[in-house]
Order: structure tokens, then sequence, then C-alpha cells
């Protein structure tokens, strides 16, 4: 049963993560931050999540659910990978050092707010 | 019409990527240390496997770009997670577990960046690998 839950969480979360990545395509900009800013919400989202909801239902929905399949590791170091291949090795460390301290950041500041 | 497809392709992929990531951390929180195992193990497979389906699997079986999508932006993105990540992070920081937080902050941040770029590599080997086969077979 638990498993359901949090495949169906996963799916909501992948869909407004697809739905989000294709709407910024529109903005051209040679920076995958559509990327780092659902992952910084997404772990904010999941800090405030697992600080507020006791309800274990909702919270393995909303939080191994919606925030794991909201957030993605493989997206990111793909596009990690594409800087670097395009040598654009200041844009792959910028990209990967806020992605990890914004994200960190996010879950922090989502679990004392 | 495009956009239901593309809807359920993303959410049928997700449905699996999560189910199987949650199974997967069932599977190593039996081993029970406190070490995130589960995470670490789903976020290095899918940094792996990603470039591989983009740029190779893709090209290799012919695949629609309806089935790429579901792929790589719902099975693989919602089988990986970076959410989980920061969370075992502050996790391993607030009980003090020092030694396993450098080790899974280096195993996740190199390891995943690492994984990424051979995932690339092998897809160019593959490919090339077949390319040449084909052309000594023709």
């Amino acid at each position: 049963m638990n498993v359901v839950i949090v495949a169906l969480g996963a799916s909501f979360g992948a869909f407004f993560r697809n739905e989000l990545t294709q709407a910024s395509r529109k903005v051209k900009i040679d920076f995958p931050w559509m990327t780092l800013l659902i992952n910084i919400a997404g772990s904010f989202i999941l800090g405030s999540v697992t600080a507020k909801i006791k309800d274990n239902v909702l919270l393995l929905f909303l939080s191994t659910g919606f925030c794991g399949g909201f957030t993605t590791f493989g997206t990111f170091n793909f596009e990690l990978s594409q800087l670097w291949f395009q040598k654009q090795y200041l844009r792959c460390f910028v990209y990967f050092a806020s992605s990890y301290s914004l994200g960190i950041l996010g879950f922090i500041l989502g679990r004392i707010i | 019409m495009q956009r239901l497809i593309s809807f359920l392709a993303v959410f049928v992929g997700a449905l699996f990527g999560g189910g199987f990531r949650y199974l997967i951390g069932l599977v190593f929180q039996s081993y029970g240390s406190g070490f995130p195992l589960g995470t670490l193990f789903v976020n290095l497979t899918g940094a792996l496997l990603l470039p591989l389906l983009i740029h190779y699997l893709h090209d290799r079986f012919n695949l629609s770009a309806e089935i790429v999508l579901s792929l790589s932006s719902g099975l693989l993105g919602a089988y990986t997670t970076f959410s989980t990540f920061t969370a075992d992070t502050q996790r391993l920081f607030a009980s003090n577990q020092f030694s396993f937080l450098a080790l899974y902050l280096l195993a996740t941040m190199i390891g995943g960046f690492l994984l990424a770029l051979l995932g690339n590599y092998l897809a160019a080997y593959l490919a090339r690998r077949e390319y040449f086969q084909r052309k000594k077979e023709n």
C-alpha cells in the first residue's frame, strides 16, 4: 500500500517538474535555472512538510512521494555533464555549488519556518 | 491531445520511478546502519543511466519522443531525488554522524558528477562501436 502512495505522490511531483521545465524553455538563458529552482523549492517544501505534518500517510505522499518525484538528481547531474562537455566550466561550477548549498539551506529553512 | 499524451508519459514513468525508489529504500533500510545507502544507490545509478538513455538508447532502439520523455523526465526523474538528499544531510549533521556525513556528501556530489560524465562517455563508446560494426557488415 505504501508503495502506491509514494508512486502517486512522485507522479504528481514529476508532472509539475516537467510542466515547469517545459515552460522555462521559453526563457532563452543558457543555464538550467529551472531545475535549480525546483531542487531548492522541493527541498524547502520537504523541510517544511517533515517538520509540520504528523499524519503518516499524508507525510509519505508529500515527502518521499511528491518532493522526491518533484526534485531530481539525475537531470541535475545530466545538465552538469552537458555544461562540462560544452566547456562551460564556470557555469558548471556555479550550478554545482548553488544547487548543493541552496538546496541544503532550503531544507533547513523549511524546517524552521 | 499532445499535452495529454505527454502528461500520461511523465505520470506513468514517475509512478514506476517513485515506486522503485521507495522499494530500494526499504531493501537498504533493512541493513539499518543509519547511512542513507538507498538514496545514494538510486541517485548514483540514475545519474549514470540518464545520459545513456538520452545519448545512446534513444537512437539505438529508435525510441519515440514520448517514450524518452516518460523514461527521462518521468521514470529517472522520479527515481532519483534531490530533496531526500538534503534531508539525509541535515539528519546526519543533527545526529553528529560526521564521518557518515562526509562520506555521503563526497559520494553524492563527486560520484554523481563522475557517473554522469561516465554515462556520456559510455553512450559515445557504444554508439561508435555499433556504427563501425554495421559498417563492417555492409
